[in-house]
């Protein structure tokens, strides 16, 4: 999850404007996770996109209010976290859904691989989305970011809210819902 | 005999990678986190974030403070 997302770096180096090497790291180091987080939040590639964008705009804004008091990674989770809940929010407030198809979906797996390997990972991704899609937002959100290996427990819980122990108790009953509802997308 | 037994070792591992096929994710994934850092992994950031995020910040001022400065031991402006 930590190593550079290809083709993500910003192409200039310019002191005047967002390319600066260091924000450009930022982007590479975190993008994934962070796009990752919100693609699956969400469950629509559009609006990960968009969310992501955001986040990272949002980060670069406040970057000066960044205290190191948390890992930079923690500090854009909690800014894409509030920033998806608001969205799925509003979503709910207006009762809209997604309605993302194939061929949007086709873009966020990686080419990198053979065609029948492509199709198996987009369906893997099809079986997980419609798995997460049928948690409830607390237990998504909670495999989302404990699948990330750079957060500890305790980061986790700061997160969510909820301390350690509550989060590997909820854990728990996470893994157990998440693995009956994969098994009947099969 | 033997010829039967090899025929039904065969049947087995037919079945068996039959069966692997249908349901790779169940076989392969000792937990959902594991399964989803594989599809993590898998999942491609779309490049035009990044484009957009250039031309965003374009007429932005850069951060005031050198953050990465104060937090990785540098001189505080």
């Amino acid at each position: 999850m930590n190593e550079p997302a290809a083709g993500c770096e910003f192409a200039e180096e310019s002191p005047a404007d967002l390319a600066s090497s260091e924000f450009s790291s930022l982007y590479a180091e975190n993008s994934r996770a962070i796009y990752y987080l919100a693609l699956r939040f969400l469950g629509d590639p559009q609006k990960a996109e968009d969310a992501t964008h955001d986040v990272f705009l949002k980060a670069f804004r406040k970057l000066d209010q960044f205290r190191g008091e948390a890992s930079l990674r923690t500090w854009l989770y909690r800014i894409a976290i509030n920033h998806c809940q608001n969205l799925r929010q509003g979503w709910h407030d207006r009762h809209v859904f997604s309605n993302a198809d194939d061929a949007v979906w086709e873009n966020t797996v990686a080419k990198t691989d053979s065609p029948l390997r492509v199709l198996e990972i987009k369906e893997l991704g099809q079986r997980i989305q419609k798995t997460l899609d049928g948690l409830p937002d607390e237990y998504r959100l909670l495999l989302l970011l404990v699948a990330d290996e750079e957060l500890s427990y305790e980061q986790v819980g700061a997160l969510v809210g909820q301390s350690p122990d509550a989060v590997r108790g909820k854990l728990h009953r996470a893994r157990k819902t998440f693995a009956v509802l994969f098994e009947k997308t099969a | 005999m033997k010829h039967q037994t090899k025929l039904s070792q065969e049947q087995q591992q037919q079945h068996a990678a039959e069966h692997q096929t249908q349901q790779p994710a169940a076989r392969e994934f000792a937990s959902a986190e594991e399964l989803l850092r594989y599809d993590a992994a898998h999942t491609t950031v779309p490049p035009g974030i990044a484009q957009r995020l250039q031309k965003s910040t374009g007429d932005l001022p850069g951060p005031k403070t050198a953050w990465w400065k104060r937090l990785f031991g540098g001189t505080n402006p």
